[in-house]
């Protein structure tokens, strides 16, 4: 690893020195950053989307096809993870922060041609608040009272009490804008606004979507068609990488695979941040793993370093509590409880176990860097005495005995979603962490409109889970998004759970 | 040979084999009239219970659809409507009864996760896995029997050698891992194919066979080598048989000794084994299915196992014993073309 790293190191310096060299022949160096229109683009995507609707199916695969390319939502999150209008050119929250009022762009179309207007946005809250309609992220919305279309472009929030996540909620994939005329057509032929129109969902294989000509963002987008093909198998995706099969990986090379693809002049690989968080999860509601002690101790024994290194090939950014970089509030506490396995040792013996004790260890089957990630936890931790056994297990027994029922001592899970911290507030979540305080905290947080106070307010909840040990925060799951070097402006970092085609192009 | 009676074994009972002591009730039909009557009923019942044991198996495994499909935030109250959608908060025979009525309709239902027919699902897959298996058979086929009579009758020199060794290797070497050097030699280096994926044969019925060459030599591959190490040892035994020399005695043509006496005798046994690797493919093509990134059953079922689409998962498995079924008793028609014995045998009843 370090013969490469300096190797790595001195082709830096090449590049750099060449594109100094080039940069002086070519001297025109605005013109090839200036995005040019046309070309098409097959993408490829680990997981197939069961059904295209993302309103009544949480799946990260569904929001990754057609949220932003399809779909649209009244605000996004952009590329930096800020909230930024989309359908809505503007918006205000009254001074009680218990109204919102949206202002929609004027002449937006759904595909099939009918206009998107304050009616549509209505009739979307109103279908996605009926309980028939079984959407699976209710509660984000269910702080709305009513909705009021004021005039074709202007809508207008009525709330309960005070949300200060709203916003936030409103740029999730399970706030699309769709239409009474096809909204029950979503799960199979998505009809929305955005900048891509449905083609076709070739079952097993591929989504094909294609320009949309009447998108209300003028110059957008550049691309004519946009194909999303399914490739669950990493070296096969490599493999249709380098072919020119495909002409991107989303999100998610392996790992494994970097290196020998940034050999390969003809591509490129982003290396940037997800919001999922990796965490050995505790089960407070377990001896020993009640004692807080006990908690750091393993905290302590582990050397995240290493972990990242063998886990996800050292790409993946260490974390000190449940947030990730990309989140506006996070602040780094990765440094906080540096490795000591010394001091492990020694708070083993005061909470009364000198010698160590045994647990079991149960990784989900489907995620490598789970498996790999136990491992070497089980390495590290039995050098100051605690001897795990591994169990390996499938998906569904792990949301059965681990999610729901609590059954286990200790367990890796990455989790995806952004924004997600408020999960510690629930006692009854599968870490069994029952912190009224915290709970406090969230409470105080969602109700606070002055964003200062709140982002205080939050790094003062991601410092409690820290301070209490109550998972050990690994680290978040790196996004490896790979591609021909002709391609321009994708997405380095999500914030959100999103593969957004429509600023891309293709350089000539 | 051990493997015919394995074969034999594997027979469903009652099947020809018992057929020249039992007298069948020949007044009101013919008795191939009612040799198939019989098999369609064995037929039937075969599929009954494998049906049963299916639906039972898949209620047991652990992960309910509804929790996997909301995901695991999903709220109790969804899930309960969830349940009631799909129809899972049934009682168990309802609901086998609701299968099996629209399976004998030809209603497998609908695809929880693609939200079409699961027929309609099943029929674009096998487009690209009977294909597949088909070419695979060919490759086996085609390389296998000149290679395995080439080594029978150059036993023990260097040709003999060379092809034993390429059947170990062909034994040792995965479908999977032979499909990977496939690709990056076809498709990333010499970039002749694509490294994956499949054009419709719809679209361009030559791009559609071009993109299942590949799949089909690694699977046809080890399935070669299984069949030329039989094909050789067969041809050996029969070539020791008296028969043979009793061809060569009387002064026959060597051609023709190889080739008409010893050949068909020695075929029935390696028949035998490409119709049980027919049936086998199905569960072959479920890895390199995925290898190169095909759209055919066995990654449909994969999938579906994954995501817990019970529907599709029961349809497709249900079609696969089907196929099993159907093939064995082609096998058995096979027989009687390759070996008149069998056939004449048949025929007395």
């Amino acid at each position: 690893m370090e013969i490469q790293a300096k190797r790595g190191k001195w082709m830096g310096l090449f590049l750099l020195f060449s594109c100094l060299v080039m940069g002086g022949f070519f001297t025109s160096e605005a013109n090839a950053q200036k995005p040019v229109p046309g070309g098409t683009l097959t993408i490829s995507l680990a997981a197939e989307p069961s059904g295209l609707d993302p309103t009544t199916n949480p799946s990260a695969a569904i929001k990754r096809v057609v949220h932003y390319n399809l779909l649209e939502g009244l605000l996004k999150v952009d590329r930096n993870g800020r909230v930024v209008p989309a359908l809505a050119k503007s918006y205000s929250v009254s001074k009680d922060g218990k109204e919102h009022t949206f202002v929609l762009h004027s002449g937006i179309k759904f595909h099939d041609g009918n206009p998107c207007t304050a009616e549509e946005v209505k009739f979307t809250f109103e279908r996605l608040l009926d309980p028939k309609t079984a959407a699976p992220y209710r509660m984000y919305y269910e702080a709305i009272e009513s909705i009021q279309a004021v005039d074709p472009t202007t809508v207008k929030f009525k709330m309960k009490k005070v949300d200060s996540n709203f916003l936030f909620n409103m740029a999730r994939g399970d706030a699309v804008i769709v239409s009474q005329q096809s909204a029950d057509r979503l799960k199979s032929a998505p009809v929305g606004t955005g900048p891509f129109k449905f083609v076709e969902w070739k079952r097993g294989d591929s989504v094909i979507m294609a320009k949309n000509p009447d998108y209300y963002v003028k110059g957008l987008p550049y691309l004519e068609k946009v194909t999303f093909k399914f490739i669950p198998d990493p070296s096969a995706q490599l493999a249709a990488l380098r072919a020119g099969d495909i002409e991107v990986i989303a999100y998610d090379l392996a790992p494994e695979n970097v290196p020998a693809l940034e050999r390969d002049a003809r591509f490129k690989v982003l290396k940037g941040n997800t919001t999922t968080d990796a965490i050995l999860a505790m089960n407070h509601s377990k001896k020993p793993f009640n004692d807080p002690k006990v908690r750091q101790a393993i905290t302590l024994a582990i050397d995240r370093k290493a972990v990242i290194q063998g886990a996800v090939g050292g790409y993946g950014t260490p974390i000190g509590s449940h947030m990730d970089p990309t989140n506006p509030y996070y602040v780094d506490l990765s440094g906080l409880y540096p490795y000591n396995p010394q001091k492990a040792k020694q708070l083993l013996t005061e909470a009364g176990y000198p010698d160590g004790f045994e647990a079991i260890l149960k990784l989900p089957e489907p995620y490598a860097y789970a498996r790999r990630s136990g491992e070497i936890i089980a390495d590290q931790l039995s050098k100051v005495g605690i001897k795990l056994t591994l169990e390996v297990i499938q998906m569904g027994q792990w949301v059965d005995r681990v999610f729901k029922n609590a059954d286990y001592d200790l367990t890796v899970m990455g989790h995806a979603e952004p924004f997600d911290i408020e999960i510690y507030s629930r006692p009854n979540y599968y870490f069994r962490y029952n912190n009224p305080k915290f709970l406090e905290l969230i409470k105080k947080a969602e109700g606070e409109m002055n964003e200062q106070a709140r982002k205080k307010i939050y790094e003062q909840a991601q410092r409690m889970l820290a301070d209490d040990f109550v998972n050990v925060y690994l680290f978040i799951y790196p996004a490896l998004p790979a591609m021909k070097k002709e391609v321009m402006n994708w997405w380095k970092d999500y914030p959100t759970i999103v593969v957004d085609a429509g600023e891309v192009y293709i350089q000539k | 040979m051990l493997l015919p009676q394995a074969k034999r074994s594997s027979r469903p009972p009652g099947g020809r084999s018992s057929s020249p002591q039992g007298a069948p009730p020949t007044f009101f039909m013919t008795p191939v009239a009612y040799q198939f009557i019989k098999r369609l009923l064995i037929l039937f019942a075969t599929l009954l219970l494998v049906s049963g044991v299916i639906f039972l198996v898949l209620q047991v495994i652990p992960g309910d659809p509804a929790q996997i499909i909301l995901g695991i935030q999903a709220t109790p109250e969804n899930l309960q409507a969830l349940r009631h959608k799909l129809g899972l908060d049934l009682p168990l025979p309802v609901q086998y009864w609701n299968w099996m009525s629209g399976a004998l309709r030809g209603d497998l239902g609908v695809s929880i996760t693609y939200d079409v027919p699961i027929s309609e699902l099943i029929l674009s897959r096998l487009a690209v896995t009977i294909p597949l298996a088909l070419l695979s058979i060919f490759f086996a086929v085609v390389f296998s029997i000149p290679l395995g009579i080439y080594a029978a009758l150059h036993r023990n020199r260097p040709g003999d050698y060379g092809v034993m060794v390429f059947a170990q290797i062909g034994l040792a070497v995965p479908a999977f891992w032979a499909g990977i050097l496939l690709i990056l030699f076809f498709a990333v280096y010499l970039q002749w194919f694509s490294a994956g994926g499949f054009k419709s044969w719809m679209e361009s019925p030559l791009g559609a066979l071009k993109s299942l060459l590949l799949p089909a030599l690694s699977l046809g591959l080890i399935r070669a080598a299984v069949l030329a190490r039989l094909t050789r040892s067969c041809m050996l035994e029969a070539l020791g048989e008296d028969f043979v020399r009793t061809a060569r005695a009387k002064g026959l043509a060597e051609r023709v000794v190889v080739y008409k006496h010893a050949l068909r005798n020695a075929l029935i046994p390696v028949v035998t084994i490409v119709g049980l690797q027919m049936g086998e493919l199905l569960a072959g093509a479920i890895v390199i299915e995925n290898v190169f990134n095909l759209p055919g059953l066995g990654r449909l079922v994969f999938l579906a196992i994954g995501q817990r689409d019970l529907p599709v998962v029961q349809g497709v498995s249900l079609l696969i014993a089907f196929f099993i079924v159907l093939v064995n008793f082609a096998v058995d028609v096979i027989y009687g073309v390759v070996d008149p014995r069998i056939r004449a045998g048949s025929e007395e009843i």
